[in-house]
Parts: structure tokens; sequence; C-alpha cells
């Protein structure tokens, strides 16, 4: 019993630190790859001792600048809720890592773990609910910061969340269908097998429209540019306004995780989560007739690192559309959603409805 | 007045009538042409050495110099002609030859008739390869006056006036033809009263002052008019003040005064002693309200005027005449003093009504009177027989004592002003500059001195000269008028402040 | 339909520049980091503080005061500068000098960077050729006000 509770204390300190981690290493990763993207250099400045690394103690620093600002909310606001809507937002997001699956259950000292926090039998509607639960913290970061604009910000933000949302939910319709299970850990085991004998049966081979509209919405649920109507620094004034410091550095910090989120989510629904083409328990067996022996902890290894390589893959793609996209107007914004997603999502359904229908 | 027999003749096509016996220059001048001239000055006699007022006049063979040229009936006179204009550049490039590039550092920039006639008459290129001719740059010939033998253009305005009209003669021009130079004779300095003339009419910067040297340039200088009020002669001055860029955000100063003209005083001339007025305009002011008992305070005049209106309001009505006095000066113009008499002698039926004046100085036959003060026949326009207090008297009997100027130390010695004064219990004191008085008043206020205030005065021989403000006062200085006009209206005095003049 | 696909299209086009620009960048620097072809550079960017770009003749930069032989500065306070310059920045005071060839000499000649627009005026004003805009020096920050009032005839 004691056991368990320490194994599972472990994975959750363990997912949290990578995840927090790989935001931090996101924001870099955002500013070099704009910067390369746009023939510039990118912050190369922040240095310890005299060692500057391309800059990777950037994030550092600014967290450090974020944390020592001054504490401020407006004047007429309720300084609880100034303080429960970045928190929110956060805890809602990072929430969600724990039903992600890194890697095959692994047999250490004669006990299964599996490599994820929590094997929820509902993941995906835990997945989905926290995402929606998201929404409370713009919300009530538009309501506390006791300012007009900041709160029209947060509506067209809960708007816009919502719209994308009814898209994301009937985007997975179509791969519940296909993998008859809600188990996350479940549909990337299904992952694992093949089609025609040589394709991975990965989601993105069999619902690739699932996943065009699952990641388009998943990133319109991200707020970020071309999708950033809520926030709109540069010209619209958005739902965080009035937030500075570590406030707003949790905020900033949300979006970097929830680019994170959905590309863990793309991975596990999509493309096979922690799963290596071809590599099976005992090692890898080709299509084309050859094998490889790889020792069981390879495999373990081989597999954690699938799942951040492609983890990564995505993080790169959502940096590179959010550097190269301007933003949408917001009718386009709801015209996309609604008229343009929604009814994929639909015609998903029941395309893959017919398919399965007639095999 | 004898009758003038005016002249007929044509100018550049237009007709003028001039009186006989002008010169050409001046009738042209009447006629609203301008003619260039350096030597010829309207206060001497033509010379015409600098050539420069060369015209064509119909029947003459050659050019003929317009000063030196009387008027006569039916001439054609033509200013603007090829050859004239020919003429001209060449005579500019003949002075020129000889004189330096010094305008960076010469005060004479910017108000220079050589830079004028050259900007506007020559604009030739020079061509002389030659170097120039080395002279003595730096020359003090007396009273703080620096001749530059380079700059000097030979036009002998400064040696004809020194012999005209001061009749002192202390230069003169030396040697001959391209050795010519002027200077003093075996080096005895100039030393007259009107001396800084020299500098007004030196057409180059041959004579400058070292009392403006180098301190500014010409073309920031604002130039307005007013009286001089160092003696009752009244003569013509301007002051010239700089304010704003380059001097710092609400300073002001008076670089120097120089005559203005006013053929019924003082023609073009004034002497050196109001020249150096400057100082008076400048110097050793009183800025702010100083009250004894809070002297760091800031304190605005109408406020602190407010106590000194209450200090007499308790004084009751019929011992007013008694226990209120008034020390006043003849510096006051006639619209003060008119008022000060509504106020002082009427209103408040005041008896104690003195005056305290410079003491007179000797007059130098010219221009410079006895009297240094410029009102004297003001004040007894308006009706004040001035004398001077006893302070024995007002130390007895006297309980608000008004001082308007600080010249009682003139004629009593510090201690015993001190002594006096320390008897009667409010004195307030209202002063231009700051002196020994200060401390002993209960309140100082900072007054206008005449440069920057407009009003009347009556000179010694009874003439009314009316003039305006010539530098604007520093914010918190008020002249006597305000005074009075503001203590008027707070003692509920009619003085009829409209009909003053 | 034919909209949406124009529309697909061109986003794709975008993102190919993009990634087209990442790609061939990145390579450019990765060699860079191994020692290959390390003079091309991935970036436009000029590092300021370590590399400079070199500065147009023209360029005009803090004002200097170009020295006699005897090394007191060649302006004779004339105060054309003065008078020239539109942001009243300038501020000088004459004194006299020993040379009776000279006479004036600036006994103060402060410009005030805080007023300073840089437009040179003074430079083109100046009738001995003494204020000069050649320095260079174009890093000019201070803490405070006075600070930025430069004495150039004490530099």
């Amino acid at each position: 019993m004691f056991a368990d509770v320490l194994i599972i204390l472990v994975k959750v300190v363990l997912t949290l630190t990578w995840t927090l981690l790989l935001a931090l290493f996101l924001t870099w990763v955002e500013r070099k790859e704009s910067a390369v993207m746009q023939d510039r250099i990118g912050a190369n400045r922040a240095s310890v001792f005299g060692l500057r690394l391309f800059g990777l103690f950037q994030p550092f620093a600014d967290a450090i600048k974020m944390l020592f600002k001054e504490d401020f909310a407006p004047t007429f606001s309720q300084r609880a809720l100034h303080w429960l809507a970045p928190t929110l937002s956060f805890f809602f997001v990072a929430v969600t890592m724990v039903a992600v699956p890194f890697g095959d259950a692994i047999h250490l000292f004669g006990r299964t773990i599996p490599l994820q926090v929590v094997d929820l039998n509902a993941a995906l509607l835990f997945v989905l609910a926290m995402l929606s639960l998201g929404i409370y913290g713009i919300l009530v970061s538009g309501w506390a910061s006791s300012n007009r604009f900041a709160l029209i910000g947060s509506l067209r933000g809960a708007a816009q969340l919502i719209s994308y949302e009814v898209a994301l939910g009937l985007s997975l319709v179509g791969l519940i269908m296909v993998f008859p299970t809600l188990r996350l850990s479940g549909i990337v085991e299904f992952q694992g097998g093949l089609v025609f004998g040589f394709l991975p049966k990965w989601g993105v081979f069999l619902q690739p429209l699932g996943f065009a509209v699952f990641f388009l919405a998943g990133m319109a649920e991200t707020k970020r540019v071309p999708f950033d109507m809520p926030e709109g620094e540069s010209e619209i004034i958005g739902f965080y306004t009035e937030y500075g410091g570590l406030k707003f550095g949790l905020f900033m910090f949300t979006d970097f995780l929830e680019v994170i989120v959905l590309s863990a989510l793309a991975t596990t629904l999509f493309f096979g989560g922690w799963q290596v083409p071809w590599l099976g328990a005992g090692g890898f067996v080709f299509p084309w007739g050859g094998s490889l022996k790889v020792a069981p902890w390879a495999v373990t290894v081989l597999q954690v690192l699938a799942f951040n390589i492609k983890v990564f893959f995505f993080c790169w793609l959502q940096v590179l559309t959010r550097w190269t996209y301007p933003r949408f107007r917001y009718d386009q914004l709801m015209d996309f959603g609604w008229k343009v997603l929604v009814p994929l999502g639909v015609v998903n359904i029941l395309a893959t409805g017919f398919i399965l229908a007639a095999r | 007045m004898s009758e003038v027999k005016m002249v007929g003749l044509t100018i550049d096509g237009r007709t003028v009538r001039a009186a006989e016996g002008t010169n050409v220059l001046q009738a042209a001048e009447q006629a609203g042409i301008s003619i260039p001239h350096f030597c010829y000055h309207p206060a001497f006699e033509a010379e015409g050495n600098c050539r420069l007022c060369l015209v064509e006049i119909e029947g003459l063979p050659k050019l003929d110099s317009a000063c030196s040229t009387v008027v006569r009936e039916g001439m054609i006179v033509r200013t603007s002609t090829a050859p004239v204009l020919e003429a001209r550049k060449d005579v500019l490039e003949f002075l020129l030859a000889e004189h330096p590039l010094d305008c960076p550092i010469c005060d004479k920039a910017g108000e220079c008739k050589l830079q004028d006639y050259y900007d506007r008459h020559g604009l030739f290129p020079g061509w002389f390869l030659e170097a120039k001719e080395k002279r003595q740059k730096k020359i003090s010939i007396g009273k703080g006056l620096l001749l530059d033998r380079e700059r000097c253009i030979l036009c002998t305005r400064c040696v004809r006036y020194l012999r005209k009209v001061t009749g002192t003669g202390e230069l003169g021009v030396f040697e001959r033809g391209v050795r010519a130079e002027v200077g003093t004779y075996d080096d005895a300095p100039i030393d007259n009263n009107y001396s800084g003339n020299l500098v007004d009419i030196c057409p180059v910067g041959a004579i400058t002052d070292t009392d403006f040297r180098f301190k500014t340039r010409a073309w920031f200088l604002e130039k307005r008019p007013t009286v001089c009020p160092r003696c009752s002669r009244g003569c013509a001055v301007i002051v010239e003040s700089v304010s704003g860029y380059p001097l710092e955000e609400g300073e002001r100063r008076v670089f120097r005064i120089r005559a203005g003209e006013n053929p019924a005083v003082n023609g073009y001339w004034i002497c050196d002693f109001g020249r150096a007025g400057r100082r008076d305009i400048d110097e050793g002011r009183q800025e702010r309200v100083i009250k004894s008992a809070s002297p760091e305070s800031e304190l605005s005049w109408q406020k602190a005027l407010a106590d000194v209106m209450a200090r007499i309001r308790s004084v009751p009505g019929p011992e007013r005449a008694a226990k209120v006095a008034v020390i006043l000066n003849s510096r006051m113009t006639r619209e003060e003093l008119t008022l000060a008499k509504r106020l002082f002698a009427e209103g408040l039926s005041l008896d104690k009504i003195f005056f305290a004046d410079p003491k007179p100085g000797a007059a130098d036959g010219f221009l410079l009177t006895e009297e240094r003060v410029p009102n004297a026949r003001g004040v007894l326009q308006a009706g004040f027989s001035p004398r001077l207090p006893d302070l024995d008297a007002l130390a007895a009997s006297v309980e608000v004592l008004l001082v308007f100027g600080s010249h009682l130390l003139d004629h009593f010695s510090e201690e015993a002003v001190s002594r006096a004064l320390a008897k009667i219990p409010s004195k307030f004191l209202f002063s231009a500059h700051t002196g020994p008085l200060d401390r002993l008043a209960e309140i100082v206020f900072p007054l206008a001195v005449s440069a920057e205030k407009s009003g009347t005065y009556i000179n010694i021989d009874g003439l009314r000269q009316s003039f305006g403000r010539a530098a604007e006062p520093a914010p918190g200085v008020v002249s006597e008028h305000e005074i009075l006009g503001c203590l008027a209206a707070g003692l509920g005095l009619n003085v009829g402040e409209h009909d003053v003049r | 339909m034919l909209k949406g696909w124009l529309v697909l299209r061109e986003l794709l086009r975008g993102a190919a520049i993009t990634g087209r620009h990442f790609f061939a960048n990145m390579t450019f620097h990765t060699l860079k980091l191994f020692g290959i072809r390390a003079k091309r550079r991935g970036a436009v960017t000029i590092q300021y503080p370590e590399e400079r770009k070199a500065l147009s003749p023209r360029h005009r930069s803090l004002h200097r005061l170009r020295a006699r032989e005897d090394g007191k500065p060649s302006c004779v306070a004339c105060m054309l500068c003065v008078t020239v310059c539109p942001s009243e920045c300038l501020s000088v005071e004459a004194a006299e000098d020993d040379d009776p060839e000279i006479q004036k000499t600036p006994a103060r000649f402060v410009v005030d960077l805080n007023r300073c627009c840089f437009c040179g005026f003074c430079v083109e004003a100046c009738p001995v050729d003494a204020i000069r805009m050649d320095t260079g020096e174009i890093r000019l920050a201070a803490s405070t006000r006075a600070g930025l009032e430069i004495s150039l005839d004490k530099r």
C-alpha cells in the first residue's frame, strides 16, 4: 500500500516536473524558433557565469523577473478572484497530463507499473472536461480585473473556447468509434497494430479528417495566434490586461502548457502515443520480414523517447504555425469553428460510421 | 522763426523739396531713399572721406558724394544707376581689402554697417591673394574703450565727435596714406563723460566697450526706448536686454544702454553716467517680498500689502495725520506722484509727506544736470513741496512709516536712521535695490526700476516725456503705481485711478 | 468551397516559406556551430555591443570642439551655433583670450543632449570649423539629466 502511494507520488512529481520543464523549454523554443524563421538570432544574452548556451537560461531569467515584479490588482477588483483566475487556468491544464501515458507498463520488483499517473477508464472525457474547465480561468480573470476591456476580452475568449470545444468533441467521436475505449492507455495499445500489414494502426491513418479537425480545434483552444482573439496583445485588449508579474506569468505559462497538452493528446490519440512503429515487447518485427531483438529496458526507453519526440514535433509545428499566420478576424474565427470544423466533424462521424457498418 | 527757403530737386525720378543748405544725402533720406554712408553723421559737417555715398548728378562729369553736395534748385540726382552701384561695390572692396574677418569675435557683428552694406551692395568674391596688413588689435584708449586698428575704416567719425561735440579732441589720425591710423596723442587716454558715444557712432567694430565686450551678440538684444532716469535732463535712451534663449529660463539681463535720438533734449548723445545706468537695472535688485518676521517664506506683494493696510487702518482716522508718515522720492513717475498725492495727502489727509532723493552731483555743462533724479519738476507739478524728514520728529510721533526708495541714507548716517526707525513701531520699505535699510523694515517690497515701468517724467526744462516699459520686470517685482493703486483700493479711497494722467 | 481551397493553398504556401527559412537558417546555424562554413550567417541581425556597424562618414554623433595647436578649443565663442540651434541646446559663454589675434574663447561650452536633436546645424554654422559631430560616440546615456549636459571645452 505504502509502496503504491509512493509510486503514485513519484509519478505525479515526475510528470509535473517534466511538463513544467518542457513548458519552460518551450518558451525558449518559441523565442529561438521564431527568431530562426525570421532570420534573427533570438534571445541569447542570459548567461550563468558567462555560459550562454544559446540563451537557454533566458526562461529562468524571465521567471525570476516575473517572480520579483510587483504584485498588483486594480483598485476595485476582487483580490481573491484576481488571484484565483490564473491559478484555475494553470491547474486545469496541468492536471490534464495525469491521464497521458508516457510509455508501456514496466515490470519492476515484481510490480507492474504503468508509466501514467492514473489510468482512468474515462480518461478521454476527463481530458475534455478539464480543458473545458479552463474557460473559468478566463472568465474569472475578466470579471476580477474590473476593466471593461478585459471583461469583453474574456467573454470573447469564452465564446471562442466553447465554440471550438464542440468541434474538438466531435472530432474525437470518430476515434472512439474506431478504438472502442475511452481509456488513453487502451487507445495507445490499439494503435500498436498494423493496417494493410505494414502501416502502423495510428489514429491519423484511420481518422485523417478527425485528426485535422482535432488539431485545428485544439490549436484554437490554446488561444495562440492565429486564434488569439481573447488576448490579442498587439491590437485588441484581452482578458489579462490587468495582470502583471507572477499572475501574468501563470497565464503565459498556461498557454505553453496548453501547447504541450495538445501535442501530448495529438500524439496519444492520433500518433500512437509511445508506440514505435513495428516495435513490440520483444523487439522490432519489420513488415518486410526482418526482426531485431531489443532488451526490455531498451524498449521502454525507446517508447518514452518516441513519445517525447512526437510531442516535440507537435510543439514545433504549433510554434511554426503561430509565427506564420496572422490573427483571424472574429467573424472569420467563428465561421471557421461553426461552419467548417463542426460540419467536418459531423461528416467524419458519418463517414466512420458508414465504413464501420460496411465492414 | 525765419522762413526756410525750400529747394526743389529730382532724386531717382522723384521730385523732392528740401530746405536750402541740406545736402543730397539728407534730402534723399527725407524722400525715403537711403544712400549708404560711413563717415557722414548728421551731427557733424560732411567730410566725404569714405566715398560710399557716391551718386550721379546730372551735369557733373564724375560721380559725386551725396553727403558733401548741397542741394540746388533743379538738380537731378540718380542713386541707383549702374555706375553708382559699381562705384559702391568698388569702395566696399577697397575697404574690405584691409578689413579683417573678425566678425565672429567682433561685438559689432549684427549691427555693423560694413556687414550690412556688403550684404546689400557688395557680395563680390575676395580676390586679394596678399596677406592682410597686421595692426594692433587691442589698444586701450581710456574709459574702458578698446581700439582695434585693423577693423578701423578711417571714417574719422570718432575724431570729429571728440573735436566738435565734446571739444576734448583726444583722438586724431596719425601717419598718412596706407599707414594712417587713429590714435590718442601721446597715449593720453580719453577722459570725458561722453566717451561711450564713440562706440555708438563707430560704423564698424573698431571702438568697443569692455562693459559690453563678449557678453552677448547684437542679434540677441531686444531694443526698447525709454527715458534715462539718472538726471533731470531726461535723455532718450535705448535699453538693450536679452530674455529667454540663450539665457536660462526666466532670466533677463540688460546688457547695455545706448543713446536714443531726441533732437529736443539730447540729440544723438548720452553721458557715460547715464550709460552706466545699466547696472541699476540688473544689479543689487530686491527680488522678492521679505518679511523680517519670517524671512524665508515666499510671500506675494498683494498679501504683504494687506499687512500694510491693516497697520494704517489700526490708526484711527483723525490721528493719521500725525501718526502715519510717508517718504517718497523724485524718481517716481508723474502718474505715481499724482496717485500718491490723492492717496496720502487727500485720501488719508497725511501731513507728514517727505521726500528723500539722491544728493545732487556736479553738472558737466552739456547734458548731465545737478539733480540726479528724473522727475523733480513732476513732484512740484503734482502739488508736493518736497522736504526732507526730521528724523527725531519722526521717531517721536509716528507709528506707521512707508518709505519709497532707499535714499534716506544719502542724507543721514545709517546709525541715525536706524536709531530713529527703531522707535517707530511699523515701517515698510518699498525699494528697487537692496541696501542697509532692508533689515530695519518690517516688510521690504521689491520695486520696479524706471526701465521696467511706463510713465511720464518732466525734465529740467519742463518737457513732459512719456515712455513705455523697456525691459520686462522679474516676476514678483511691482511698480509704485500698482502698490499705490492697491493701497487706495484696499483702504476704500477713490483716487480716480483712470484719470491720473 | 473554392475559396476554402484557395485559402488553404495560400496558408500552406505561407507555412512553406517560414518553414524553408527555419530549416535553411537552422542548417547554417548548425554548420557554424561545428565550424563548417562559419562565414555564412543564419541571421541578418548584428550583435550590437560586440559587433558594430561602421558609421557612415556623414553620421552625426556626439559633438566635439577641435583643438588649437596649444590645446585650447579653437572655438571663438561667436555664438553662431547658439543662434542657429533649433532646439536651444547649446550654451556658450565667452571669455577674453590672451592671444590678441584670437581675443575670444569659450569660458563655457555646454551642449545639453537632453535637448539636442542632432541636426548638425551648429557644425554648418561654425565659421572656424571648431565644432564637429564626428566623434562616433553614439552611446549617449546617463542616469541623470545633468549627466547629459556635456562641457565640450573641458573634454
